[in-house]
């Protein structure tokens, strides 16, 4: 019975194929993908090249045999009418859509396929085209990706920023809660989307080949360096961003991952701390500007108080009583101290208003017109001032007078008895830069009073000791720091002091 | 001969100091004074009460002056003929370099700076005193501005 019916099949099978062959066969055989013929019995009744290589029989070996052989679930039961339906319906319900399924070999391997049905009116009555596609390449892909999602999901979800991966053409393939959270998408709603959507701009560029660099160079160049721009939330709005990139192999090719800092509160620091040194520059040229006008200012009613109690000394000393020469002369001490205050003062705001002329300067020549202006005091005071060869340095010259004549008169006037010595000496330091140390032999300074001595108005000694305003070094120091340097003291009580500072050579 | 002198000076203490350095100096000078700049216009061109004033053989210029200061009467002094002989000394507290220059553009004789001490202030004076009212040959008045 059993072999009668094959036979009957068979005969039908030739008679049909005979009748489709002409119709049909280039049509199959043009298919890029296996095509298989099967009637209402699940029997296949037509097969193309393509069927033949993929399930690995020959055509005379399929032909009439049932299609479970080669597709073992989820076919034929398809095509089957039931209780509910007419084969008409149960195969319109089946059209057109990829349904995928198992594939098995005549060596009893199997492999994914998907299958695309459509119907064939024939005199035997309706038959079923089926194109079937061997997905195994995909699924790999889709399973490699499964697993790179498993593998990297803890490590994506660990880190503190969001994480983005993206492919080549730019789509999202990854991404972590954190990424959700700051674009506020959900997972399902970026993941295949292009990431110009959440980065507008200066990303995807940066993936894209061009004539001059292939993918992975573009990339290369981009690696480890934090790029800043502006991300776009689902609501439309913006903010800051630091990405930073860095590869990741799959089988699609090379992934990007992309590490997205939000860094507004960062942007905001940096704009306040911008802000603040604006205004504190703002308030430092106000001060000096305020210190110039004051003391200028100062001055006019100073000339009054000064000459007319000059004149009145001149005119009526020994004319008036004891008493009355005694305070004329206060008052005159008094306003020609005041005097060399507002002097200094102006000379100290002018310091650091003045533009200043950084060219390059001989100090040797800068010294030695400190000493000139100094004669007096090295005359009076039998100092010997000697010094090594000095340099030529970038310097402001007519400040690096005033330095030197600053700290060499010091040096020269706080002294206790005996003949003052003063050396000045230079060398390199490590930034190369020329280091002027200016030795004295004289009173030396405590050190609890190293920086007590740079302020302005500081002084260390009674009037009656030594006169001054306590200016000189605090001007010192503000020269040295308008040359970007900075001034130093070593000393010891009794032992003389040095001052050193350190100024940039000619380029 | 007396020698007629104006200051321009809006300072009471310093018109006075002048006044005095003067007459320990030379008492054979005349100084007038005038408070502001549009005084002194009015004075130089004998205009109002001033009708009847001598013209200047020296003018002593301060140069921040209510109402019309020492700069613009400078360029009105030498930008009139009948004026510009007038040797004219810039006598102020402006150490400003702008001061400096824009003086002498505008054709100063000279530029001094007041002293802070009497003593440096008498010496200026006598200095100008000896210069500009001794030594100097000025045009013999009357033919100035012919």
């Amino acid at each position: 019975m059993a072999t009668m019916q094959d036979i009957s099949v068979r005969n039908a099978a030739e008679k049909n194929l005979a009748q489709m062959e002409g119709k049909y066969r280039g049509l199959l055989e043009a298919a890029p993908d296996a095509m298989v013929v099967v009637n209402q019995g699940g029997e296949i009744v037509l097969l193309n090249v393509q069927a033949e290589k993929q399930f690995g029989y020959r055509r005379d070996e399929l032909i009439g045999q049932k299609v479970k052989n080669i597709i073992p679930e989820g076919f034929a039961e398809r095509l089957r009418a039931d209780g509910l339906r007419s084969v008409e319906d149960a195969l319109a319900q089946q059209i057109g859509t990829g349904i995928e399924l198992t594939g098995r070999r005549r060596d009893g391997t199997e492999f994914p396929i998907e299958i695309m049905l459509s119907p064939l009116e024939s005199s035997e009555g309706i038959l079923v085209t089926a194109a079937i596609r061997n997905i195994s390449v995909r699924r790999d892909a889709e399973k490699h990706l499964a697993q790179m999602e498993g593998k990297y999901r803890g490590l994506l979800e660990a880190a503190p920023d969001a994480m983005v991966v993206v492919n080549q053409r730019g789509e999202i393939v990854l991404l972590n809660v954190q990424a959700e959270k700051q674009f506020g998408y959900h997972r399902d709603e970026l993941v295949g989307q292009q990431v110009k959507n959440i980065i507008p701009e200066g990303f995807a560029e940066r993936l894209l080949a061009d004539a001059l660099r292939s993918a992975e160079d573009a990339l290369a160049q981009q690696i480890g360096t934090g790029i800043e721009l502006t991300g776009r939330r689902k609501n439309g709005s913006h903010f800051p961003i630091e990405i930073m990139l860095s590869p990741l192999e799959s089988a699609e090719g090379i992934l990007v991952t992309a590490a997205v800092r939000d860094i507004t509160k960062r942007k905001k620091a940096e704009a306040h701390l911008l802000q603040k040194v604006e205004e504190l520059n703002r308030s430092n040229e106000e001060l000096e500007q305020f210190a110039y006008i004051a003391s200028h200012d100062l001055q006019e009613p100073l000339r009054m108080v000064a000459s007319y109690t000059q004149l009145l000394s001149k005119r009526y000393t020994g004319r008036l009583d004891s008493d009355a020469d005694e305070f004329i002369s206060f008052a005159m001490d008094g306003a020609s101290r005041m005097q060399r205050l507002i002097n200094d003062l102006l000379a100290y705001s002018r310091v650091g208003t003045k533009p200043m002329d950084l060219l390059d300067t001989s100090s040797e020549e800068a010294l030695e017109q400190a000493l000139i202006n100094l004669r007096g005091a090295v005359a009076e005071s039998g100092a010997i001032v000697t010094h090594d060869r000095l340099p030529t340095v970038l310097a402001d010259e007519m400040q690096l007078v005033h330095l030197f004549q600053n700290l060499v008169g010091n040096a020269i006037k706080y002294q206790g008895p005996g003949i003052p010595r003063v050396h000045i000496s230079v060398s390199k330091n490590d930034e190369s830069k020329w280091v002027f140390s200016i030795r004295d032999n004289g009173l030396g300074i405590d050190s609890q009073y190293f920086e007590k001595i740079f302020g302005i108005f500081q002084r260390l000694h009674k009037r009656e000791e030594f006169a001054g305003t306590g200016v000189g070094l605090a001007i010192c120091k503000k020269i040295i720091e308008r040359h970007g340097g900075s001034i130093t003291v070593e000393s010891q009580p009794g032992h003389g002091s040095t001052f050193r500072f350190a100024l940039a050579g000619t380029k | 001969m007396p020698i007629e002198v104006l200051l321009v000076e809006d300072s009471p203490g310093d018109v006075r100091l002048t006044q005095e350095a003067f007459r320990d100096i030379n008492r054979s000078v005349h100084l007038h004074i005038a408070s502001d700049g549009v005084e002194a216009m009015i004075f130089l061109r004998r205009q109002g009460v001033h009708t009847l004033a001598p013209r200047p053989d020296l003018m002593l210029l301060d140069l921040n002056l209510p109402k019309m200061d020492g700069r613009e009467v400078l360029a009105c002094v030498k930008g009139d003929d009948s004026l510009k002989t007038i040797p004219t000394i810039i006598l102020t507290t402006s150490e400003a370099e702008v001061d400096i220059v824009k003086s002498y553009q505008l054709q100063a004789n000279c530029y001094l700076n007041k002293p802070v001490q009497f003593d440096a202030f008498e010496s200026l004076v006598r200095s100008i005193n000896d210069f500009w009212l001794t030594k100097v040959k000025l045009p013999t008045r009357g033919k100035a501005n012919e």
